[in-house]
């Protein structure tokens, strides 16, 4: 049905490596330290890397998956060819739906930062009209351009931010992290579960699997991309355990952000805002990345141009915005997306793997009998 | 034609969200009291008003209200200027409000984005009105007397380091307690006197600077304080006093059973140099400095020893001891630890390096 895409349309192997790094850390990495140093306390950093290597397990099912449908390589044509039109369309019209509401869900979260940080008294709407209208010029030039605001999105920050996460060392304690091992499997594997949400952003892949350029070979990159997330992860679980104890991040809602305001330089006293600055940088990509993959599921399945399709969401999005305001709704759509990811990932992916796999071994005996 | 629209109309949308605060339009406060007296709370801001030049002259707003959390409000209602606290250097308790518990200030101020995590905080014995005016009727051009003595003396002195951070770790820890700069009122001048002690959020009590030496190494702070020692007993003042420059110190806890009750044992072990001492104490007769040596180190276990005693009496732990057994026992119950800590055994053992005494013998 559909043919391939165009070579020029393709990105090289190793820029996955960004793709799912840049989309995997977002504003999560702000505020996850909370849920799981209540659950695990001092060894939360431990709930940090089991979440990881499962993150990792996750991401090889995903291209066992993948390499397995024939033609267009995305889930939506698998469903398609798997589930028949019907059946096949309603999942793949699920996908739409949290695609969406992935980059709505970020999106809010950002402003909300935005406006308890630096502008108390800017509207929700001036700022998600500026950022949706810089995500439709950046998403109408393609995937290579979302993938290359990627590459900036990792750099930049990398290079600005990351820096900063030590300066609060000058506090560290620590003993903070004895005893170990202090929590039971049970509270460790909850904390994970916490965690396991932060690690969301790479299936994505789902559907700009097929604009990778021998997508299989692109498999150790990807691998790459989530080992580099549990290492900055598991950088700011510790920082903060040694500079935070358990009581005090239950009372910090951004406790990376308050890690922000210890680093001094004598023209810039309050490094935070820098850092609330640059995250847009972070942020961009991830909503970049999923509107994208929102318009390609519309394109594939209603076979819509993207740059049709591409305004209309936007503009629900933007209506979206608008909705939530306050700050236990916005906690709850949050809770809501991370639950819809954890189980697109973690239960239907897996599913979908068992079946597809079944399903080409009665075919192959099929085939042999007569 | 069309690209030229599209950057005028970004340029107006971006301008737009402009919020910006000229600083010859708002009165940035520096420093904040609090004070409770006849059943009402009293806050005073000193904020500096721009001279020519590098000149700044510390002006006061006071205000009174018999809640805390409308001050601000209440002392913008005195300003002509919009009031701002993101410049807020320290902020000076007076004893009494102290004693009432000060979480609702620290609580607003750990939820307040505006200020930083470095903000200082102090109690004052008397009134912090009455001390932030001094300093502002003594010195000229600095806001910032209060703030720089107490940086100073964290620095090269013998205050452990404070401020809003530590403060906060250390109340929200279940081991341990907090502690601040005490200032006092000394003629027309304030001076450092030690340190406050808190048990939870109140004021209970304060050590002498002095003692706030031993208080900073037992914390694993491990540079800089002066402590003068007696080391003879030939009467004459200061003909038998020793002063001991700490250059690097580490404490040590050992956490142990015997029996039915916990033993602590603390190890300090201080390279020190001497910066004076008496005349007759002549380096190049080993015997005797050894047996000066061995005195340093009787009277600083005493003196630790003393001030164990004395948190325990009071029922707090500024040392975060509970936070280093925490750090050692499997489960810990602060609850069940704090009912024994006023019986626990403490034992300092202290060694004292005599690494250098200066340029001349």
């Amino acid at each position: 049905m559909k043919q391939a895409i165009q070579e020029r349309f393709l990105i090289s192997p190793f820029l996955v490596f960004f793709v799912i790094h840049a989309t995997q850390v977002g504003v999560g990495a702000l505020n996850f330290q909370r849920p799981l140093m209540k659950e695990a306390g001092q060894d939360a950093w431990m709930a940090v890397l089991m979440a990881g290597l499962a993150a990792h397990v996750l991401i090889w099912l995903m291209y066992r998956l993948l390499s397995h449908s024939p033609s267009g390589g995305d889930l939506v044509s698998l469903h398609e060819q798997y589930f028949g039109r019907w059946i096949g369309g309603v999942l793949s019209f699920g996908l739409l739906l949290y695609y969406a509401l992935a980059a709505l869900t970020v999106l809010q979260a950002y402003i909300e930062i935005i406006k308890v940080w630096v502008f108390p008294l800017i509207g929700a709407w001036q700022f998600s009209l500026m950022f949706l209208l810089l995500t439709y010029y950046a998403v109408l030039g393609g995937f290579r351009v979302v993938a290359g605001l990627c590459v900036w999105g990792v750099v930049i920050p990398l290079a600005t931010i990351f820096p900063m996460l030590f300066f609060p060392l000058e506090y560290a304690q620590y003993r903070n992290f004895l005893p170990m091992f202090d929590h039971s499997f049970g509270q460790l594997i909850k904390a994970a579960k916490h965690m396991a949400l932060q690690y969301l952003g790479f299936e994505m892949l789902l559907m700009y699997y097929p604009f990778l350029k021998q997508a299989p070979s692109s498999q150790k990159w990807a691998h790459a991309a989530n080992a580099f997330t549990i290492f900055i992860y598991l950088v700011v679980i510790f920082i903060s355990i040694v500079f935070y104890n358990k009581e005090q991040v239950a009372h910090m809602t951004w406790p990376t952000l308050t890690l922000a305001k210890i680093p001094e330089v004598p023209f810039i006293e309050r490094m935070e805002y820098i850092v609330i600055s640059i995250y847009v940088l972070v942020v961009f990509p991830i909503i970049t990345v999923s509107v994208w993959a929102a318009t390609r599921v519309i394109k594939q399945l209603f076979a819509v141009q993207q740059r049709r399709s591409l305004p209309v969401l936007l503009a629900c999005l933007f209506v979206g915005t608008l909705f939530f305001q306050e700050k236990t709704d916005i906690e709850r759509l949050t809770e809501w997306t991370a639950k819809a990811g954890f189980y697109l990932v973690a239960v239907y992916v897996p599913l979908l793997y068992v079946y597809v796999w079944t399903a080409e071994k009665v075919k192959k005996a099929l085939q042999q009998k007569p | 034609m069309r690209r030229g629209l599209l950057w005028v109309g970004a340029l107006l949308l971006l301008g737009g969200c402009a919020s910006s605060r000229p600083i010859d339009e708002i009165q940035i406060i520096q420093q904040m009291g609090y004070d409770f007296e006849n059943g009402r709370y009293t806050g005073t801001a000193v904020y500096p008003t721009f001279k020519q030049g590098p000149m700044t002259k510390p002006n006061m707003l006071t205000t009174t209200s018999p809640t805390i959390y409308d001050l601000i409000p209440r002392l913008s209602s005195k300003s002509a200027l919009p009031v701002e606290e993101g410049q807020l250097r320290l902020i000076l308790f007076g004893k009494e409000f102290a004693r009432r518990g000060v979480t609702q200030i620290t609580h607003s101020l750990a939820r307040n984005n505006k200020v930083g995590s470095h903000l200082l905080l102090g109690v004052a014995e008397g009134r912090a009105k009455e001390l932030l005016n001094i300093t502002a009727n003594t010195t000229l051009s600095d806001t910032l007397y209060l703030p720089n003595l107490v940086e100073q003396n964290e620095q090269s002195m013998n205050l452990p380091k404070t401020n809003l951070h530590l403060f906060l770790y250390r109340y929200f820890s279940p081991g341990s307690d907090p502690f601040l700069p005490y200032f006092e009122k000394k003629g027309d001048f304030v001076k450092l006197e030690g340190v406050a002690l808190f048990r939870d959020d109140r004021y209970v009590g304060h050590v002498s600077l002095r003692d706030s030496f031993l208080m900073k190494i037992l914390l694993g702070e491990t540079k800089n304080g002066v402590y003068q020692l007696k080391v003879g007993n030939r009467g004459k003042q200061g003909e038998d006093r020793v002063m001991l420059q700490n250059l690097w110190a580490k404490p040590k806890y050992e956490w142990k059973r015997n029996g039915s009750r916990h033993v602590l044992d603390v190890f300090v072990h201080i390279h020190a140099s001497v910066r004076d001492y008496p005349s007759w104490l002549d380096q190049s007769d080993q015997d005797l400095f050894a047996d000066v040596k061995k005195k340093m180190q009787n009277e600083l276990e005493h003196n630790m020893r003393r001030l164990f005693r004395y948190f325990q009496k009071k029922r707090i732990d500024p040392l975060g001891i509970g936070d280093f057994v925490r750090s050692v026992t499997r489960h810990w119950d602060s609850d069940a630890f704090y009912r024994e800590y006023p019986d626990l055994d403490i034992r300092p053992h202290v060694t004292v390096d005599i690494v250098h005494t200066g340029i001349g013998e």
